[in-house]
């Protein structure tokens, strides 16, 4: 009898493995997420004051030169986009055409700047700590007949990944 | 003598009856390639389609041929981030897909958030690819996420 209870104890048992093979196999899932773009008007693009009649330029190196400061993930690439870019400063009803000039350094450090064209744009990449630095000079024609003033606009910079 | 007679007989045919599971495949399942997401934005959701040769997740499914097998992920409901930060993961009705092995482009899809069976072909092979959606929130934080997805397959007697 012994025997007998045996051999159906090592049946059940075969037959249970052959009815719960399984097996599981695992990978990963990934991201790697980037530090948000910032973009800061650091330092305003002043004139100062300006004659009737007489042209007044601010290079990317004066003193009145404007700065952005932008912050991001590391090394990576950016573009560079003025999307308000007046072509007059206004005191009222009252014009005073400007131009720009604009140029971008990973230090904070106009003399070394890229120079491009604030109307098309550029494209570079954060330094190795994520840092970029955008300089903004210009050029303001008054008329002669200029109306006396304080004339102002506003520049605005888009920086993307 | 009757007893043993009768043993020797079992004994045979226990074995005749055994011969077959011992000659099956055993089941494997290799995690062959992660899914990955990339490079992400705060605010900005990414997905990637299981029929993404690179980025898409797969795993190669081997057992015995022609059997029916049944496949369960197991999937997280977000990924692990520096500090403790979590990055929200979903899955769609068509996000799990099986095919031929190394045939991602003929796919046959499902919901790979509930069980299905999908059948081994004459070699006792399958492939099981997976794609998804990864939501960063808008101030998601910067830096390197990872979850782990796994498959649990039973061969169906």
């Amino acid at each position: 009898m012994q025997p007998s209870l045996a051999l159906v104890a090592l049946v059940a048992g075969l037959v249970s493995s052959a009815a719960a093979q399984s097996n599981s196999g695992s990978i990963t899932a990934t991201a790697q997420v980037q530090q948000p773009i910032n973009v800061l008007g650091a330092v305003n693009l002043s004139f100062g004051n300006v004659f009737p009649g007489v042209n007044k330029a601010v290079l990317l190196t004066d003193a009145g030169a404007g700065r952005f400061d932008v912050t991001g993930q590391a090394s990576t690439p950016v573009n560079l986009a003025f999307t308000s870019l007046p072509t007059n400063l206004a005191n009222g009803g009252n014009n005073l055409p400007v131009a720009f000039s604009s140029g971008y350094n990973t230090a904070n450090s106009a003399a070394g700047a890229t120079s491009f064209a604030p109307g098309s744009g550029a494209s570079t990449s954060l330094s190795g700590t994520g840092a970029l630095f955008v300089f903004l000079g210009g050029t303001v024609t008054p008329a002669v007949n200029q109306a006396a003033g304080t004339y102002t606009g506003t520049v605005t910079l888009q920086v993307t990944y | 003598m009757d007893l043993c007679r009768r043993l020797v007989l079992a004994l045979a045919a226990l074995s005749a009856w055994a011969t077959p599971v011992a000659a099956q495949r055993p089941l494997t399942v290799q995690g062959v390639r992660s899914l990955t997401f990339g490079t992400l934005l705060a605010g900005v959701n990414k997905s990637v389609l299981r029929t993404d040769a690179i980025n898409g997740g797969q795993f190669d499914i081997s057992g015995p041929s022609r059997a029916s097998v049944l496949l369960t992920f197991t999937l997280p409901a977000s990924m692990a981030g520096p500090g403790g930060a979590t990055l929200p993961l979903s899955f769609g009705s068509k996000d799990g897909g099986w095919s031929p092995p190394q045939q991602i482009g003929t796919q046959t899809g499902f919901d790979p958030r509930a069980p299905f069976t999908a059948p081994l072909d004459q070699n006792g092979k399958v492939s099981a690819y997976l794609g998804g959606t990864a939501q960063p929130t808008a101030n998601q934080r910067a830096g390197s996420y990872t979850g782990t997805i796994t498959l649990t397959v039973v061969v169906l007697p």
